[in-house]
């Protein structure tokens, strides 16, 4: 794959939405949410199986995102799918609201897991996997981590007890956008997960089209090799001010920078 | 009385459970996995020793539960409750998922391995968790009865298996989860006690009877949801209450009972626990009941000091301090 080209920007719509979400609410981690939206719009716009409508279908897949920092980007799909009305969003971080800036799954529809402390829905995901396969069930599970996550030792406990399960229906996305690598070093990332028996795929993680042409080449079985896509993300992707592991990860716009983003998500 | 140890009942007890239930799944940290043979056997794809990885066993336990189905999970106490904590407060209790942890060496029973197998504050750390539930059995049958009466619940559920049993016998209808047991009749004084103590209640029992005392005792195998009216109806009869338990001081039985009885005007409290500090000395299971004062002498004696003016010292007597009738 194709790592290092430049390639159009998409879904400025849902990063505009985002914005506005962080703005209004006066929470949220827009860089985290710019790092993973491309991701999570592929998923839901032809990928999981799911039915807005029922969130609970027993025959949907599942996505549990991991890294419950980057919701408010979850939060803009589920959004645009169907899951949640314009007012949902419109309250997001207000106080009683139904978003807050972890997604808490008896809350939100469409959200499997209440995320928010990094290590939790990986092996959470990797045991929704083994209880499918043992009822006999078809679903998959897909699980997005962070690269930062990743040094977390549970996602290690993880990787080790799925591979030796053999579970074919799961596949864990990895939004390595080199947070960690500022703080702990995890090169070469992609041979830790061969080395622990998975099979391995790397992207670069803001092409919808490479996204979904490696998914559509996995084999989702009861029993096989589980899967992993490393997508080579930017922090921040689709406006260079925000770019980066500076002090945006946590900052809320003031008006004029609030200007300046929306114009270059015009 | 049965000699099988109460663990290898819960290896039984999930046979004839897993082959009645085919929901019900096995998850092991490496311990008991001879034991459980029988169940992997019987229930084909539903045991899974899944590694020395406790904080991802009980992620997993808890996307089984997700799943739809029953995870039972097992190990050594102090890595389910103390390393585990953070995914039983998040991944079972925040997403309000069912699930059953079972766990051996509680308190000192692996006595001679040290602090790192001891775990005395497990009651404690579990009532942390939201809507959990609190089982301590103290024979193979109390086992086997609560288990089948809980595993199904909506709660996340824990099983502390003690490494030895009680001698008292009881009647099989007596065994109801959340209900105490009142094993003897006494209107001056009440022991509470749960787990295998209730052999050293009763023989304190009988020393404090000999010596004209008229002693109730309460036996509670259900941490949580406390018998509170069981408790209560005893206490405001007899006045004076003693907890006795394998457990830190804070946070066990005691704090839970001090609690139930706290209005009652004029009563006394006693306790015999583990009190505040690691049990740093190496010494067979009895040995440290001894050195801990979890005896027959030394529950009478914290039952005695009830009856006099002359009282030790503690946490407790000034937490009581506003209860306390000079006698």
């Amino acid at each position: 794959m194709d790592l290092t080209t430049p390639r159009p920007l998409l879904n400025k719509d849902l990063r505009r939405k985002i914005v506005n979400m962080v703005v209004s609410g006066r929470n949220g981690h827009i860089p985290s949410a710019f790092s993973i939206v491309d991701i999570l719009e592929t998923l839901y716009s032809g990928f999981l199986k799911y039915d807005p409508q029922n969130p609970t279908d027993p025959n949907r897949d599942y996505f549990i995102l991991s890294k419950g920092h980057g919701c408010v980007a979850l939060y803009s799909v589920l959004h645009k799918h169907g899951f949640l009305s314009d007012k949902d969003v419109a309250e997001f971080c207000k106080p009683n609201c139904m978003l807050g800036e972890h997604p808490d799954c008896n809350k939100v529809p469409g959200v499997e897991a209440s995320t928010g402390s990094l290590g939790h829905g990986f092996p959470f995901a990797t045991g929704i996997a083994l209880g499918l396969r043992i009822r006999g069930l078809n679903n998959r599970v897909v699980t997005l981590v962070g690269d930062g996550e990743c040094q977390e030792g549970t996602v290690w406990e993880a990787a080790a007890i799925a591979a030796h399960r053999k579970l074919g229906n799961l596949c864990v996305i990895v939004d390595h956008n080199n947070s960690g690598d500022q703080i702990l070093g995890m090169e070469p990332f992609v041979d830790k997960w061969k080395a622990f028996g998975w099979e391995a795929h790397e992207i670069y993680g803001h092409s919808d089209v490479d996204l979904k042409a490696t998914l559509d080449s996995m084999t989702f079985s009861k029993e096989g090799q589980p899967k992993v896509i490393v997508a080579r993300t930017t922090k921040g992707r689709g406006v260079k001010m925000i770019e980066g592991h500076g002090p945006w990860h946590h900052k809320i716009p003031n008006p004029e920078e609030y200007k300046m983003i929306m114009e270059a998500l015009a | 009385m049965s000699t099988k140890s109460i663990r290898q009942q819960f290896a039984d007890t999930m046979l004839e459970v897993g082959q009645q239930d085919e929901n019900l799944v096995v998850v092991v940290g490496d311990i008991s996995h001879f034991n459980l043979q029988p169940f992997a056997k019987a229930c084909p794809g539903r045991f899974y020793n899944i590694g020395i990885c406790e904080p991802g066993m009980l992620s997993v336990g808890a996307g089984i539960s997700k799943a739809g189905l029953t995870p039972v999970l097992h190990t050594i106490s102090p890595f389910i409750v103390e390393r585990g904590m953070e995914q039983l407060k998040l991944d079972f209790g925040y997403h309000k998922l069912a699930g059953n942890l079972i766990t051996v060496g509680g308190a000192f029973d692996y006595s001679y391995l040290g602090v790192t197998h001891h775990c005395y504050n497990d009651f404690a750390l579990l009532k942390m968790i939201e809507g959990s539930e609190i089982l301590h059995p103290g024979t193979c049958f109390e086992f086997d009865t609560l288990f089948r009466q809980t595993y199904k619940s909506q709660a996340l559920t824990l099983t502390r298996v003690p490494g030895n049993s009680h001698d008292v016998e009881l009647g099989k209808e007596d065994i109801r989860f959340g209900k105490a047991v009142k094993v003897a009749d006494g209107t001056d004084v009440t022991i509470v006690v749960t787990g295998p103590q209730l052999s050293n209640a009763m023989a304190a029992r009988k020393l404090l009877t000999n010596r004209g005392h008229s002693v109730e005792v309460l036996y509670v195998h259900t941490i949580r949801p406390l018998d509170t009216p069981a408790i209560l109806e005893s206490v405001a009869k007899t006045k004076r209450v003693v907890v006795v338990e394998e457990h830190f001081e804070n946070g066990g039985l005691g704090d839970d009972v001090l609690r139930a009885v706290k209005d009652l005007p004029g009563f006394r409290f006693g306790s015999r626990n583990l009190g505040t500090k690691f049990v740093r000395t190496y010494n067979s299971y009895e040995g440290l009941c001894a050195l801990v004062g979890l005896s027959p002498e030394g529950i009478a004696a914290a039952a005695e000091e009830l009856f006099s003016d002359v009282r030790r010292s503690t946490r407790l007597d000034s937490l009581n301090a506003g209860h306390s009738t000079p006698q």
